[in-house]
């Protein structure tokens, strides 16, 4: 069946092949007197390495541009889009952190702090649901949180839009990606979402390791094991489990779950979103990629240290009606409580994270401020 | 252990019921199953709606590498409810049809409609609502996927929220 129905369109497209060129000849030669003015925006080939996967979607009314990103790229760093003018989605997101803060929460225009601690942006394009709550799906509709969050940057999209158009060199950029409908609401979202696609974090010693390019130390080995491996007391496997939340060759597995982290929860997390109890304090598992660059860490930043993030895993998970069922009952001891890790294994298992550190994310001058490096010039 | 585990999930139910009691009208809290997608009926069914349709049952070795008695309904029978295209409709471009199974933590499985119809398999795909006589604990219940057949349990998967149905396109 199919077959024929190829086979039909073939013979449609032989009938019509001189109007098609008719066409074309004609759309050309518009085309031409058009780009006098205006080039249609060029495709922004998105690299990944295969085992990453294809398991993305982006929006059919936002392809990913080179002029788009670029754009994107200088309203990330730009000030005028906050209340102030003093706060910028740098100012959360430092690309030398991996495009974290540093800071346990974050302070907005007015002096407020963000209830949650800020988050990595690397690999976004595989993420489906954002937030540490997963509450947006989509990177454009997620920006007009930080944007318009009074405790953010605490400025309209409109007056956004008005400032911009004020400016010299706006107006043709927007033009560029977007064509006629230059400076909208709409297109700063998209041009931000365009820049976040491109993102992407894949040159880690780890991701050489996965391409056979790279030889882990005896301690990464040791820490990519026990990392990997759930714990077998009786069979002598000594493991943390981690890899079952975390894992995959992105470091990110996007997941739901109730960490252990306290028995009460003063943020409900997923809760708020699915308006179901079994969800409260539940939060998105976050990827470990570049994760010695993001201290502090948690949905709250409560641990200032990676160590202390090994101990909690170890000795101090919560009981509480929603903790994961795969914390519970977990131990490098027969029977044990806890899992239990050698202080060694948490060296072992931080050193395999040093292998997660992508130098050539958090410098690549693609990423970097492009208002500063036209200052420079 | 297993102590602690029962007890916890006993206090759970308990907790269930009172929350329930105390936020009365706060619906959403009681568990829900979504069937969506390419449907003729979506549909939002709850623990008693399941337990008003026909109940069998699966004795099968889980996890634990001990045996289980998992009771609840054929997931062919709430595929049907939902009017999918199966039995004597599951054929030319059906056959590319799939159910997307999520659970409540963001996992997701996939079963060809041919892998649950039982004009094509004899493994009777269940969703569990009890386990041994009790209904399933919090972090496995309260629905949870059976398919007798699968030497890995991998896709038994818990904590089912939503099953959507859908043509694989490329
Ligand atoms: C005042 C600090 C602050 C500013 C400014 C800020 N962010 Fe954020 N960002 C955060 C915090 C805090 C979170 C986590 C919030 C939550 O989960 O509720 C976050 C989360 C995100 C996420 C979600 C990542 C994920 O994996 O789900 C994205 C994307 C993001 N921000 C992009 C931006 C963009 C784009 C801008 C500029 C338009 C920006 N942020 C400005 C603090 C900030
Ligand atoms: C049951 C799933 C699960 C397992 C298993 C698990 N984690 Fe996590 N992890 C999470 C969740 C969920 C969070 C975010 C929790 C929050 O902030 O409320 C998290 C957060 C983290 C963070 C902080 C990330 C950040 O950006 O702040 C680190 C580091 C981490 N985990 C390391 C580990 C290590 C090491 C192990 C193994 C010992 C492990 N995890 C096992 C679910 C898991």
């Amino acid at each position: 069946m199919s077959g024929r129905r190829k086979i039909v369109a073939g013979r449609k497209l032989g009938d019509s092949r001189s109007i098609v060129t008719i066409l074309a000849t004609t759309f050309c030669a518009f085309a031409g007197m058009v780009s006098v003015t205006r080039q249609a925006p060029v495709p922004y080939a998105l690299k990944y390495p295969a085992n990453f996967g294809s398991r993305f979607t982006i929006p059919t009314d936002n392809p990913t541009t080179l002029e788009g990103v670029y754009l994107g790229r200088m309203l990330f760093y730009e000030k005028r889009l906050s209340a102030n003018g003093k706060l910028s989605c740098e100012s959360c997101h430092e690309q030398n952190r991996a495009f974290t803060d540093g800071r346990p929460v974050s302070m907005g225009v007015d002096g407020s702090f963000t209830p949650r601690s800020s988050m990595s942006l690397a690999n976004l394009l595989w993420v489906r649901n954002f937030f540490w709550d997963g509450r947006s799906q989509s990177l454009e509709a997620q920006a007009a949180f930080p944007l318009t969050d009074p405790h953010e940057m605490g400025q309209t999209l409109a007056e956004s839009v008005i400032k911009l158009q004020k400016t010299a060199p706006y107006p043709v950029i927007f033009q560029s990606a977007f064509g006629e409908t230059g400076i909208t609401e709409q297109n700063i979202l998209k041009a931000l979402a365009q820049f976040e696609r491109t993102l992407i974090s894949a040159d880690a010693p780890y991701d050489r390791y996965l391409a056979g390019r790279y030889q882990p130390t005896e301690a990464e080995l040791r820490g990519m094991q026990l990392f990997e491996n759930g714990p077998d007391p009786k069979r002598g496997i000594r493991g943390a489990n981690c890899g079952h939340c975390h894992g995959g060759p992105k470091m990110f597995k996007e997941l739901f779950h109730n960490n252990g982290l306290d028995r009460a929860f003063a943020d409900p997390g997923r809760e708020k979103v699915t308006a179901q109890s079994m969800d409260k304090g539940r939060f998105r598992v976050p990827t470990l990629r570049n994760i010695l660059l993001t201290a502090p860490y948690m949905h709250d930043g409560r641990f200032k240290t990676i160590e202390a993030v090994l101990d909690h895993y170890s000795e101090h998970i919560q009981q509480s009606e929603t903790l994961s069922s795969f914390l519970q009952d977990v131990s490098n001891e027969e029977g044990g409580k806890n899992l239990s890790l050698a202080p060694q294994e948490k060296k072992d298992i931080i050193a395999f994270f040093g292998m997660l550190t992508d130098s050539t994310f958090v410098t690549n001058p693609a990423f970097s401020n492009p208002h500063s490096i036209s200052k420079n010039r | 252990m297993q102590g602690i585990k029962k007890f916890s999930s006993k206090f759970f139910v308990c907790a269930a019921l009172l929350s329930a009691l105390v936020t009365h009208g706060y619906a959403q809290s009681t568990a829900t199953l979504i069937v969506s997608g390419e449907v003729a009926t979506p549909l939002e069914l709850k623990a008693q709606d399941l337990a008003s349709m026909k109940q069998i049952s699966h004795k099968v070795k889980d996890r634990d590498g001990k045996e289980h008695e998992f009771k609840g309904v054929a997931l062919i029978e709430i595929l049907e409810k939902a009017g999918v295209t199966t039995g004597a409709k599951l054929r030319g471009e059906n056959l590319a049809k799939y159910a997307l199974i999520t659970a409540a933590d963001g996992y997701e499985v996939l079963y060809a409609l041919a892998e649950i119809d039982p004009e094509f398999t004899d493994q009777m795909i269940l969703l569990a609502t009890e386990k041994d006589g009790q209904p399933l604990p919090s972090g496995e219940g309260p629905f949870r996927i059976i398919k007798p057949g699968d030497k890995k349990p991998a896709r038994w998967i818990r904590e089912v929220r939503s099953i959507k149905i859908a043509f694989a396109k490329n």
